[in-house]
């Protein structure tokens, strides 16, 4: 964790801090903010964990995460469409998704590696294009649970779907308590680091550790016998996979499952996320996942109530956005990136 | 000629197809991209000198469309209207955008083979700090002059402000009809006058450089040129015109949707220009001109065509976002293993041909 | 009073210090061939002579340069171009993408005198009639007859040289022109034909200083010749003193080489085949190479930079194309997959140290086993998923510091990162990571290459010691053909790609000399 503090860092605890001192300020209840920040940690966390490996691979931050988002939202819509409910519900859910993303990934990982060098813009507008293909598809998806569909017509989904019947807030409702006010979910946060655990645990074995090669110096990995192209495949599989799983539990925390172009800058939150807690865009710890992502749900949190309080709905999301775009852009002109020469 | 574009070719029967399908008169849809060319010929100008001078498709054209706005709000503000409004709207935005586009210019010289996605965070940037000036910034650190163009609140501009005062100053001019195709001479003047100076441009001294820079940087260098420099006038240049692009866009349009507008000239112009043959490493006029004939075709008779083919306008409407992000990434993918990198990466990524 | 003089020039690159006290003047109209070996310091007298910003970015240099008597600072190469100094490059500086024409008038285009005055010197119109009509008079002063509307990228290699010419003399005051290998790409007549033109150049006072491997041409056309080695000046010649064994000779040197190891009666037996074996290494092309490598033996490669040593092992690992046929005793080897390679006992250490070497930014101890766990599971716990195995700490922490102690790798501990280590120790690891597949062939590019000199003694001996402990057989590309003499049973030596001469280490230092300038060795008895 040497050198952490760097401009994002220092533009972010800017941020936190005047929107601290102005939350005191207007008397909004820090309590309850911090219990909604670990919420929203977790709701995010798997999005930004799932930013992991493409990063370690050296393959970039990957903007092409709504194919890793529509493949989760894939999922879900095949368990509600059979209407599967409760924990089952959810698992049913994550399984679907975890399948359809290893086929999207692999396509998607395809596409990437004849971009060599450039995956971030190319991965920007596969996302992009692939969002809005699947507009197309949900206009006409075969599904028929009426809950999903337009109630009029009774053709094409909606634009938001309620999990309430189904696996809204299970995670969320797991083992929940109180404790000086703050409402703690313990066992979506054992989810979460779980799930961490387990990335970590990945990047131990072999292949992990040829991951990790690949992306600091893809020659030197070929030498030493590796298919690089299999392993960035891999690493493409892998972030699509967890971004379905992202997903899953953001939706099932949020209650709602967003269609249609709802996806399209999911990828831009997370990276910044995963910027502010110190990667620079090359190889990156879950520590930093974890930090970044609570860093910058807390901005979320804080912000939400404060420009409420000021009569300006608006600027919670302007700044916010102002310190997301500000976060990537200083990565992209400073950070170690891509590989050097690409 | 070449063999044709493999874009231009889809785009081509795509647009015919819609055209049968969407049962819209020919003329209708002539007169429509008529507009088009005049609303966005401008904008899709401003992308061939980054093309050219290998910095790929710049997406901060939005920057540029920003300081039109930028200039528009204040005159708006100052409450002058008329063809002085016009033409302070044109000195502001000017002025801007020579400054926005040698910043961008100094940025793209950092990130060399990433400038695409830099311009796009770039482009995001601008529109939030835009966003922040505007609806955050006028009634609380900067004073309005105009409380017309306000939010009741007295905090921020509203999301729609009339630019009626500047419209039809030089859009009626020379209008002539034929048969029901309606044709604004002048207009389409001012857009032709721009692709005349942008082919100047690329003739000149300069325009040598931008060719010679965006082939070979290093080789660039070692003749005595300095590439650096020459990247950031391309820069200036392409924001330059964008600013211009925007300001025909907005007088024409009448209104200024004030945080939208400018929000998807990057998009649709890059696709244009795709659309018109166009690559990442190389684009002409003729590109720019085609492709947004062929685009706006495409664009305006999707919605009308996915009702009759469908019974469900929406679809119609994403399919035609699904075009343009489309062109863009089948472009991207296509292109960029020709685009050369610097040697050092050419001969350790590509050493087996 | 000299066209350019050049006194006390120093140049360091870091701590090293490649240019020493060289003096050098040119007259006027004078040709001026320079010579040496790789590293002796002539690209980088030419960099600075052309302001390559290289030099600036390393710390500039120091001594005077004079242009007609005028003191100068050559910061950048707009600035040489001021001062009438041109170049031609060895790989060219043209843009492919522009014509003949535009490329040889870039950056200093005639413009239509109307739009300059309104418009300035960026934003004047381009005339390109008579941009055409100066790059066909310039084209034909070189004798070729072409149309200037060409684009580049179609020219012929040939063409392509001449138009760099052509560039070059179509500016008025040109006062100095600097050749780099200008007749590596082309062929004996048209080299001929170049020759006749620098000649006429010469003629009107353009000075040139003419870079080239080509002993005999440099004696054919040049007035004078310098000798680098090591950075510094050693020898001046005038024409009539012209003698290519002695330049040969001052070019390398004459050390004393003490055999390193006692060469035990070669073994003839072969444990590799080339069979017209090439390379495409872009800068390093190899071709029609045939030669058995016998068990056993170190096989030196050698030759001057760019003529394809380097190819040797990056083709064998199939890093580049290649061509003909490898055989490991008599079965054909597919060389393009290096997990068989290595399993076939066959290793490599790329000259590339830190670009392709190392994972800089690991421990030494994960570099150590690195290849040996990925390509044969090596170092890991058992587990029925090869991809899910885990590293065996004990097993690894073991072998590296055997290493450590046995190569004397000098660090605070296995858990330190490489790229705090020295070039050297560098090095060692990669031995190691070498030592770790247990090899029966290891090739190894440019060993010694940026160590210091008490580490490279330790390299030589790793490798000596594990050619004679071991029994692996060692082949060894380096251009420091002292320290091949010292440990190899063979030494190849290549030319344009081609071997020239195999030679025995104790062989006259004149065949050397000669078998790397390209020239037949029978010349000495």
């Amino acid at each position: 964790m040497k050198k952490f503090i760097r401009p994002p860092q220092i533009i972010i605890l800017v941020f936190l801090a005047v929107l601290t001192i102005t939350a005191i300020y207007l008397h909004i209840p820090l309590n309850a903010m911090f219990g909604d920040s670990l919420v929203r940690l977790v709701m995010n966390g798997v999005l930004v964990l799932s930013l992991l490996p493409m990063l370690n691979a050296g393959i970039g931050l990957n903007f092409g995460l709504p194919v890793g988002v529509v493949a989760g939202l894939l999922g879900m819509c095949l368990a509600v469409n059979y209407h599967q409910t409760g924990w089952f519900g959810l698992a049913a859910a994550m399984l679907f998704s975890a399948m359809i993303a290893v086929v999207f990934g692999y396509l998607y990982a395809l596409l990437l590696n004849k971009v060599k060098g450039r995956e971030e813009i190319a991965a920007t507008f596969v996302g992009f294009s692939f969002v809005s293909l699947m507009c197309l598809f949900w206009s006409v998806a075969p599904f028929n649970n009426p809950a999903m569909l337009w109630p009029i017509g009774g053709k094409g989904m909606r634009l938001t779907v309620g999990l309430k019947d189904y696996f809204g807030k299970v995670l969320n409702n797991t083992w929940q308590f109180n404790i000086l006010g703050i409402k703690i979910s313990l066992g979506l946060l054992l989810f979460f680091f779980l799930l961490c655990f387990l990335v970590y645990l990945i990047y131990k074995t072999k292949i992990g550790r040829a991951m990790i090669a690949v992306g600091e110096n893809e020659d030197f990995a070929r030498l030493s016998g590796i298919n690089v192209n299999r392993v960035r495949t891999l690493s493409v599989i892998f972030s699509t996979v967890l971004g379905a799983l992202g997903i899953c539990v953001y939706a099932q925390s949020y209650g709602f499952l967003e269609l249609y172009t709802a996806p399209l800058m999911m990828a831009f939150p997370a990276a910044s996320a995963i910027l502010i807690g110190g990667s620079t865009g090359g190889k990156t710890t879950i520590g930093q996942v974890v930090l970044g992502g609570y860093l910058y749900q807390a901005i979320y949190v804080i912000s939400g109530p404060v420009a409420n309080q000021l009569l300006m709905p608006e600027f919670a999301e302007i700044i916010r956005m102002l310190a997301t775009n500000l976060i990537i852009l200083y990565a992209l002109l400073y950070g170690e990136g891509l590989r050097k020469n690409a | 000629m070449r063999k044709p574009n493999i874009m231009t070719v889809i785009f081509i029967v795509l647009s015919l197809i819609g055209l049968g399908f969407s049962g819209l008169s020919p003329f209708f849809v002539l007169n429509e991209v008529i507009i088009r060319f005049i609303r966005d010929g401008v904008l899709v100008l401003a992308l061939i000198i980054p093309v050219t001078a290998g910095m790929g498709l710049n997406f901060a054209i939005t920057v540029g469309a920003i300081a039109a706005q930028v200039g528009f709000l204040l005159v708006l503000d100052w409450q002058i209207g008329g063809l002085t409004g016009l033409l302070l709207v044109t000195a502001i935005g000017t002025v801007l955008s020579l400054a926005f586009g040698a910043l961008i210019g100094v940025c793209l010289n950092k990130v060399r083979g990433k400038e695409m996605i830099t311009t796009i965070i770039i482009g995001f940037l601008a529109t939030s700090i835009y966003q922040f000036i505007f609806m955050i910034g006028f009634g609380t650190f900067l004073k309005p002059h105009n409380l017309e163009i306000m939010l009741s609140r007295g905090i921020g501009i509203r999301n729609m402000v009339d630019l009626d005062s500047y419209r039809n100053i030089i859009d009626k001019l020379w209008l002539i009809h034929i048969g029901q195709v309606t044709i604004p001479l002048f207009m389409i003047l001012i857009v032709i006058i721009f692709s005349l100076i942008l082919r100047y441009i690329l003739n000149t001294r300069i325009g040598m450089q931008f060719k010679a820079v965006g082939e070979s940087k290093r080789r660039t260098e070692i003749l005595g040129l300095d590439s650096d420099r020459i990247r950031i006038k391309a820069m200036i240049f392409s924001t330059l015109l964008a600013c211009f692009g925007q300001i025909i866009f907005l007088q024409n349009i009448g209104m200024l949707n004030v945080y939208t507008a400018h929000l998807n000239s990057d998009i649709f112009s890059c696709a244009a220009l795709l659309a018109g043959g166009a690559t990442i490493k190389k684009a002409s006029i003729k590109n720019a001109f085609l492709g947004i004939f062929l685009f706006h075709t495409l664009f305006i008779v999707s919605p009308q065509a996915g009702q009759n083919i469908f019974a469900n306008v929406a679809l119609g409407e994403y399919f035609r976002s699904f075009v343009a992000y489309g062109t863009i990434a089948f472009a991207l993918v296509l292109n960029i293993r020709e685009t050369e990198l610097n040697p050092a990466a050419l001969t350790a990524k590509t050493g087996r041909k | 009073m000299p066209q350019i003089k050049l006194s006390k020039i120093n140049k360091n690159f870091g701590n090293i210090q490649v240019l020493k006290d060289v003096e050098l003047e040119l007259e006027p109209g004078e040709i001026h061939g320079l010579v040496g070996a790789n590293g002796s310091g002539k690209s980088t007298l030419l960099n600075i002579l052309f302001g390559n910003p290289v030099i600036r970015n390393t710390g500039s240099y120091s001594g005077s340069i004079l242009i007609s008597g005028q003191p100068v600072q050559l910061r950048s190469a707009s600035e040489a171009v001021r001062y009438g100094i041109g170049m031609i490059h060895q790989e060219f500086a043209l843009i492919s993408g522009l014509t003949i024409a535009e490329n040889i008038k870039l950056g200093r285009e005639k413009a239509r005198g109307i739009t300059e005055k309104l418009l300035g010197y960026d934003l004047s119109y381009v005339d390109r009639e008579s941009n055409i009509q100066d790059a066909k008079a310039a084209m034909e002063k070189l004798g070729m007859e072409i149309d200037p509307r060409i684009l580049v990228l179609d020219l012929s290699i040939s063409m392509k040289q001449f138009t760099e010419i052509a560039r070059e003399i179509d500016k008025t005051d040109l006062k100095l022109l600097l050749l780099d290998e200008p007749t590596a790409v082309l062929n004996k007549e048209d080299s001929r034909m170049l020759m006749d033109v620098l000649r006429t150049l010469a003629q009107k006072g353009i000075s040139m200083l003419f870079v080239s491997h080509r002993l005999e041409e440099i004696m054919e056309i040049c007035d004078r010749v310098t000798v680098l080695r090591d950075g510094a000046v050693i020898s001046h010649y005038r024409s009539h003193e012209f003698e290519g064994i002695q330049i040969a000779q001052d070019m390398l040197g004459k050390e004393i080489i003490q055999a390193m190891q006692k060469k035990s009666a070669p073994l003839r037996e072969p444990i590799m085949e080339f069979k017209n074996f090439g390379a495409a290494m872009p800068g390093e092309r190899l071709d029609d190479l045939n030669i058995e490598i016998y068990k056993g033996e170190i096989l030196g490669i050698t030759a001057l930079s760019g003529h394809g040593k380097l190819a040797i092992g990056n083709g064998v690992m199939g890093i580049y194309d290649t061509w003909g046929s490898v055989k490991r005793k008599g079965t054909p080897l597919e060389n393009s997959n290096i997990r068989e390679m290595i399993s076939r006992g066959i290793c490599f250490i790329s000259e590339d140290r830190r670009g392709k070497g190392l994972l800089l930014k690991h421990s030494i101890l994960e570099n150590i086993v690195f290849t040996a766990m990925m390509t044969k599971d090596g170092f890991l716990h058992p587990f029925p998923l090869s991809d899910l195995r885990w590293p065996d700490r004990n097993l690894s922490s073991v072998f590296a510091a055997e290493c450590i102690r046995e190569l004397s790798i000098k660090c605070e501990s296995a858990q330190q990162k490489v790229e705090e280590l020295s070039g050297g120790n560098q090095q060692k690891v990669c031995i190691a990571r070498a030592l770790a597949l247990n090899p029966e062939i290891l090739f190894i590019s440019e060993p010694t290459r940026g160590i210091d000199l008490g580490a490279k003694e330790i390299v030589l001996n790793i490798l000596v010691s594990l050619n004679k402990k071991k029994g692996t057989t060692i082949v060894i590309a380096s251009s420091e053909l002292d320290e091949l003499q010292r440990i190899c049973d063979r030494i190849v030596v290549l030319y344009e790609g081609r071997v020239s001469a195999v030679l025995s280490p104790e062989d006259d230092e004149r065949k050397f000399a000669l078998a790397l300038s390209g020239e037949s060795v029978d010349q000495i008895a």
